[in-house]
């Protein structure tokens, strides 16, 4: 059992919901799929005075907005992996979720917006929002915000929410899709990413965006290139963008740089020749 | 701060209504309170599945749900599930199984599979259970019990649910 004592709450409405979190000062958390903040709450890492579960309030849909998708907060992997709209009109997010590790039970539980709010560098998901261009809706009493993907990850585990926000949706343009890319490296099927590349072609340009390799994910954007030589020259490119290389205990020092340019090359690579993954 | 709090909730088809503590996990509930003791805890960071039960339908790592979660759902543990029969016996046939501590986590994760897929590809399967874990047989044994239980189906389909 959890060691330290606090208040569960599973409200029915957003109002009373945001409410509960203006009065917890920094000491409530929102649930999702728990699969963070359970572990983290065992483990006695974490002890909030008030925890509020989201799943009675109708956060988990998703839903095309004129040109947008927009994704609940607390849509699972496997809603959006079961999702005609999202493998129609966002193919690079359905091809990061489909290598989501942790199996159907993880699957069934585990939001893309708690992974988000999380913000862990070695995550699948900031880099390929980012290379999306997602936006996040915040919530509070105070009102309500959308923060870009790239403001919104601030740091590692650091994130532009404060704590009396609710994350209440992932808003993602959707443009006719072109081609895209999502490879990761990972030492074994069931490990988290060592590096992510979201990949894009989008009106004759390339967006690439990488994950795991820095805090935060880093975006990068060229004019499609015609040679092995100008691809080979964006992959070094991507390499000296790192400012701060992240580090962790599945890559020490210098790993995550050695391996950048062949990841990127591999992602960029896979779009002009137009396989997808 | 937390007093103890009522949960009212379905268990394998009965409703139950318990005071509960609100530090309590799903899989201590099922385990600890109400003595189902099929599912199992082997990590608590939701790496190993032997905790998996089914919640609204769908299985799920029950280390990672706050007991006070399931209000007003439906959860079913491999005791209140029917329709397992043919897995559970491929699974003897094949030796899917030594000690037995992944297997009801197996054996429930393989019938959201073969619901979904009546007919999975090896690299379907292997997917399937990337989030179970066992740590005597290598897997291989549990692969062939899939692909068994998938072939002694045939054209039958089949579901999971609670015991009425
Ligand atoms: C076995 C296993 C395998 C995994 N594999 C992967 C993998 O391959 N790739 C990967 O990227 N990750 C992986 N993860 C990590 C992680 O569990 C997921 O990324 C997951 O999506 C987290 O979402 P959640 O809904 O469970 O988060 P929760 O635990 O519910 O929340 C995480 C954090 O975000 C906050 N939060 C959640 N929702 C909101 C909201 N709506 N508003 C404000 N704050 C919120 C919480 O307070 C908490 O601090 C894995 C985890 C496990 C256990
Ligand atoms: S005990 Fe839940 S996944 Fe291991
Ligand atoms: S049979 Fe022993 S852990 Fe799988």
């Amino acid at each position: 059992m959890i060691g330290a004592r606090f208040r569960f709450t599973r409200p029915e409405t957003l109002e009373e919901a945001l409410d509960l979190l203006a009065g917890a000062g920094g000491l409530g958390r929102v649930i999702g799929g728990g699969s963070v903040l359970v572990p983290a709450l065992v483990a006695g890492q974490d002890a909030p005075a008030l925890v509020v579960d989201i799943g009675r309030l109708g956060l988990g849909s998703v839903r095309e907005e004129d040109s947008d998708v927009v994704i609940g907060a607390a849509a699972t992997y496997a809603t959006l992996l079961a999702s005609e709209v999202v493998r129609r009109r966002l193919p690079l997010l359905a091809a990061m979720l489909r290598e989501v590790t942790g199996g159907p039970g993880l699957w069934n539980l585990a939001t893309p917006g708690g992974a988000a709010c999380y913000a862990n560098p070695a995550s699948d998901v900031p880099g390929c929002l980012v290379a999306l261009g997602a936006a996040f809706r915040l919530a509070s009493r105070r009102g309500e915000r959308l923060v870009a993907a790239e403001n919104f990850f601030r740091g590692a585990f650091e994130t532009e929410r404060s704590p009396d926000e609710m994350l209440t949706a992932l808003v993602l343009p959707a443009p006719e899709p072109g081609r895209h890319a999502y490879y990761k490296l990972k030492h074994a099927a069931s490990s988290w990413p060592i590096v992510t590349a979201s990949c894009l072609s989008i009106d004759g340009r390339i967006r690439l965006c990488l994950g795991a390799a820095a805090p935060v994910p880093l975006l990068l954007d060229w004019p499609t290139p015609s040679t092995t030589e100008a691809v080979a020259a964006m992959a070094e490119q991507v390499q000296a963008a790192i400012a701060t290389e992240w580090t962790d205990e599945l890559a020490g020092p210098g790993y995550r740089r050695a391996v950048v340019p062949a990841v990127a090359a591999r992602a960029i690579r896979a779009v002009l020749e137009e396989r997808t993954s | 701060m937390s007093e103890a709090v009522t949960l009212r909730c379905n268990v394998n088809g009965s409703d139950v209504d318990r005071e509960v503590d609100a530090r309590l996990l799903l899989v201590e509930f099922v385990r600890d309170v109400l003595g189902l003791k099929a599912t199992r805890v082997g990590c608590h960071t939701g790496d190993c599945g032997a905790c998996t039960l089914l919640l609204d339908g769908a299985v799920v790592k029950s280390c990672l749900v706050l007991a006070l979660s399931a209000e007003e759902r439906a959860v079913v543990t491999i005791e209140g599930s029917n329709n397992l029969a043919e897995i559970q016996a491929a699974f003897v046939a094949e030796n899917g199984f030594q000690c037995g501590y992944c297997t009801t986590g197996m054996i429930l994760t393989a019938a959201e599979l073969l619901r979904k897929s009546p007919h999975p590809s090896d690299m379907e399967i292997r997917h399937a259970l990337v989030g179970n874990l066992c740590r005597c047989t290598g897997y291989d044994a549990i692969i062939a019990a899939i692909h068994r239980a998938a072939e002694r189906r045939g054209a039958v389909g089949y579901a999971v649910g609670s015991r009425q």
